[in-house]
């Protein structure tokens, strides 16, 4: 076992919690390695429906996650307007809601700070043609869309460029404790293939829906409750803004458009296992059925694909929050806690950072780093609700800015995937950058997102990797084809359970493609740890 | 409106269909909602590929290890040869030779250096890879990898390289794809200034792998043209749709549907059928702002499988046949579609509407459920063309047996398209 490095605080956990705990340390002049099991997002950061929140969801019932939200929502597109998609969003009434919740969601949007406005039935028509015909009342809130990658990488950018380290594919495997304290953490260089150590003063659990595991690893009790959203891929976007049932949160009541495509939002169930990220057939069903009462042009639309996320909540100890698995997770705050091992379990150097949601991981952050700067010493107050992220020049995102980059550039011979418009510049970078796999590819350029699934971008995108690598383009794992079947195979675990109609299409042509024209026979089948590897989250 | 056939899809079935009614004298009409699999396959004739997932080298004889059912059971072996008889003198009368012998597979090279079996190939597609072969690409054509397709050439023991030839100057230097390049060569000129730069790259190479777009409006003539200024055999390896092959060959059924009379409605889907009895009397079909019904005596059905648009999966696992609501086995829900490997088998792309030995659509009873309704290609019934490998094979040996079958009727329309053929589209 070698060791591998000294730092004063370790953070576990890849996820924007993660990443915006570094980017404080790192603002606040503190050394700071952050390690992450897979690749960054690839865990809830990367599996949800990209709404950056106003708080207007949670007025009703849980006011102090809503005014953390809308006092996020604004230092967001404050700091890091790139990522942001400022769509808004509305609240819409049906026949048969209760006016009745309409006016305690108006009382708690004043008293949480959120701006509403009230539409009528035509002028919410106006501003969403596809509504359904019987909305009767609609109310404008400060909703958006928001792009965790992007928010990741300018977040993680930010970090390196003032000396912090990220170290991804080092999943934690062990903690050392000296009496009260631990010394260093132990983590597995999975491209390497063995453990190393981290020495270390201090450490920040952040991992999200995972940071019992963690507590386990250096022996403090965490209790975290899995809550499993699915959510479902429409192919195109449908809404201008976000759109909201105004009733109690339930299955299927949000539609978020995001990039080229819509996500239909969510179910809350509890499950054993974060890691549980299976979507069962009839909870697409319901989110379709749910969601077109508010849009009904989704009833025959395209379904892409489902996918899962687990929501980080955190039990805690006093009161019984949360039930049994199978039961609903809407019960238990969205808002965040830090545990200070030290006083909670008598482990002196570790904090951790629980609950929350993207929508806030910059307060999570900053929450957890005053006290660790209290007990370090550092006396440097937090600045990242006003340092603006690598990227902010560049003013919000707009849908058509894509579109604009290519035309501006002439580049439509240059696109390698129509759907999502990426251009061969883009992904000669990435290949330049050390991304060897389309999954990572994916993730950083949204190459194989778009409605088309990969019937053309994918290859496209192999066969540049191919280049790239010349004559070490070996057999085995490492060759192109082999990573093109992954990704194909990777791709269709969220899609065969969402496939009737014009995608059952898509899908058939896509095969002929595939095997047909090409003829791979599928015979590189993903071994266990490629597919460990290549776990990626969606959205 | 009134035809005598009214053919439904302008795929592989659906031309050589109606083609070959036509030229039986039957007066016809074609109604296409739009392109077919000539746009999207690899540019071959397949006739069996693959059984069991294990090559087939000897097609016909393989015929009888399919699955009772089977299309190809069905129309005998003689239909399947009649069939692959008759597009060979149709494809080569239009100037798209076809090489290959119904009784041997053959190894079509694709854009990413496999070689899937196949039967018939246009003589662009061909040639056998010998000794050194050199991959080259045209600089700035995207959907041709020499890296990728070498490196897997190499594994199957060819020794194969990478290389590319200078784009030479043109009007879209910027944007082009398979389509435009390969219009861009039907010209001598463009050619000729292309030549130079694809025989430095194929230099010291006994076979050169290019991809499949060498012209696209004049037959083989600028591939063989081409071919004999490099100085070194050309080989075509399939890539991505659109088929350029396949463009090819859709321009020469429309050129010879067109001499031979047919009518031709493109664009303008069929949605219903109109019935007394047991007979469909009226195909209905979109036009401008209208449905419209063409009365006939016999139609024709090759809209496809669900692939092809002829099937609706549904949310709940039915089955609809979209034109004449035809009878289809479904499935226990929708999950049961598609098979749990993108790259496997997935039993919806062999779901399709069963059919007596005359090709007539039959119920669950296996009674027709119409008489005058025929099915072909790949609406069919048990047969899985990607899996199998037989999709154009199924194509032209249905379409033989319905020629057979139709052309003997007497029409009560005949002597509306009687002339003699015109001479054959190039």
């Amino acid at each position: 076992m070698s060791h591998l490095l000294e730092t004063d605080v370790v953070v576990v956990g890849g996820g924007v919690t993660g990443v915006a705990v570094l980017r404080d340390l790192a603002l606040r002049g503190v050394d700071a390695v952050l390690v992450e099991r897979f690749d960054l997002g690839t865990g809830t950061s990367g599996r949800w429906h990209g709404l950056l929140h106003s708080g207007a969801r949670y007025a009703v019932r849980d006011q102090e996650s809503a005014r953390e939200c809308i006092e996020e929502n604004t230092t967001l597109r404050r700091i890091a307007p790139h990522t942001i998609e400022d769509i808004g969003g509305l609240f819409v009434l049906l026949p048969g809601d209760d006016e009745a919740y309409a006016a305690k969601f108006v009382e708690g949007c004043r008293a949480s700070g959120i701006p509403t406005e009230e539409l009528s039935q035509a002028a919410a028509h106006r501003r969403e043609p596809l509504l359904a015909p019987d909305v009767r009342l609609a109310f404008a809130v400060p909703d958006g869309g928001i792009d965790s990658w992007s928010l990741l990488r300018s977040m993680a950018a930010d970090a390196e460029a003032r000396g912090c380290r990220v170290l991804v594919r080092h999943p934690l495997v062990g903690a050392e404790r000296d009496g009260d304290r631990i010394t260093a953490v132990r983590v597995h260089d999975a491209v390497a293939g063995e453990d190393r150590t981290i020495g270390c003063q201090w450490v920040v659990n952040a991992a999200g829906a995972w940071a019992g595991e963690v507590g386990r690893m250096a022996g403090v009790p965490i209790t975290m409750i899995a809550g499993k959203g699915v959510m479902v891929v429409m192919a195109s976007r449908y809404v201008r803004g976000v759109v909201n049932a105004c009733r109690k949160p339930a299955d299927g009541d949000i539609i978020v458009p995001q990039h080229e495509v819509a996500i239909l939002g969510t179910t809350s169930e509890q499950v054993d296992s974060a890691d549980d990220i299976s979507v069962p057939p009839a909870d697409v069903d319901r989110m379709i059925d749910m969601c077109a009462q508010m849009v009904p042009a989704i009833a025959s639309g395209r379904v892409l694909r489902a996918f899962a996320g687990s929501r980080p909540l955190y039990k805690a100890e006093a009161p019984a929050v949360g039930g049994e698995a199978g039961g609903d997770t809407r019960e238990v705050s969205r808002t965040f806690t830090v545990l200070d091992h030290a006083s909670r379990d008598g482990l002196g150097n570790m904090f951790s950072i629980v609950g929350g949601k993207l929508t806030t991981c910059r307060q999570m952050a900053e929450a957890v780093v005053d006290r660790l700067a209290e007990r370090m010493g550092v006396t440097t107050p937090c600045t990242t609700a006003t340092e603006p992220l690598p990227g902010a020049d560049h003013g919000t995102h707009q849908v058509a800015g894509p579109l604009a980059r290519v035309e501006r550039d002439q580049a439509y011979g240059e696109l390698i995937c129509e759907c999502e418009l990426v251009t061969r510049g883009q992904v000669r970078e990435a290949i330049a950058a050390g991304l060897t796999e389309l999954e990572d590819l994916r993730r950083r350029l949204r190459v194989g997102y778009g409605p088309c699934q990969a019937a053309f971008c994918a290859w496209r995108a192999a066969g540049m990797l191919a280049e790239a690598k010349g004559d070490a383009a070996a057999a085995g794992d490492g060759h192109p084809l082999a990573g093109l079947e992954r990704f194909l195979e990777e791709r269709w675990r969220g899609q065969w359970a969402t496939i009737w109609g014009d995608q059952a299409r898509q899908a058939l042509l896509n095969h002929a493609i595939y095997r047909g024209i090409f003829d791979l026979q599928g015979l590189g089948v993903p071994d266990e740890a490629a597919a460990a590897l290549s776990q990626a989250g969606e959205g | 409106m009134r035809a005598d056939v009214v053919v439904v899809g302008a795929g592989p079935a659906g031309l050589a269909a109606a083609t070959r009614l036509a030229e039986a004298g039957r007066q016809v009409l074609l109604l296409a909602r739009g392109n077919g699999f000539t746009h999207w396959g690899p540019g071959a004739v397949d006739v069996l590929g693959r059984v069991g997932g294990e090559p087939v080298d000897q097609p016909l004889a393989a015929i009888d290890r399919l699955p009772e059912g089977h299309p190809y059971h069905l129309v005998g072996r003689e239909a399947v040869r009649d069939g692959l008889d008759w597009f060979s003198r149709f494809s080569a009368g239009a100037g798209l030779p076809h090489i290959g012998d119904p009784e041997h597979n053959r190894a079509q090279v694709t854009a990413f250096g496999t070689l899937r079996p196949t039967c018939l190939l246009p003589e662009p597609a061909a040639g056998v890879l010998q000794g050194r072969v050199a991959v080259v690409n045209v600089a700035g054509f995207r959907d041709f990898s020499p890296g990728l397709c070498a490196a897997r050439l190499r594994e199957a023991g060819i020794d194969a390289t990478p290389a590319s030839a200078p784009l030479p100057a043109w009007d879209h230097d910027r944007y082009f794809t398979g389509v435009e390049l390969a219009r861009a060569i039907d010209d001598a000129g463009f050619r000729s200034r292309l030549a130079p730069g694809l025989a430095r790259a194929a230099a010291g190479a006994d076979t050169v792998v290019v991809p499949a777009v060498l012209g696209l409006n004049r037959g083989h003539e600028p591939w063989a043209d081409l071919q004999a200024q490099v100085g070194t055999p050309l080989v075509e390896a399939a890539t991505a749709p659109p088929s350029i092959p396949g463009l090819r060959l859709f321009a020469a059924y429309r050129s010879r549907l067109e001499a031979l009379g047919v009518r031709w409605q493109f664009g303008f889907p069929a949605v219903g059928v109109e019935r007394d009895r047991d007979r469909v009397t009226a195909v209905q079909s979109e036009g401008a702002s209208r449905v419209l019904s063409t009365h006939c005596q016999e139609l024709v059905l090759a809209t496809g499988g669900v692939a092809g648009n002829g099937i609706e999966a549904n949310r709940d696992g039915t089955l609809s046949e979209k034109v004449a609501g035809l009878p289809v086995q479904g499935f226990d829900g929708r999950l049961a579609y598609l098979g749990p490997r993108f790259l496997g088998e997935h039993p919806l792309a062999a779901a399709g509407v069963r059919v007596d030995a005359e090709l007539r659509p039959v119920g669950p009873d296996g009674e027709p459920v119409a008489a005058n309704i025929r099915c072909v290609g790949g609406l069919l019934a048990a047969h899985d063309p990607t899996i199998e490998g037989s999709r154009e094979g199924v194509a032209l040996a249905t379409a033989a047996r319905v020629a057979a079958l139709l052309a003997a009727t007497p029409s009560a329309l005949r002597g509306a398209n009687l002339e003699p053929p015109g001479p054959p589209a190039r």
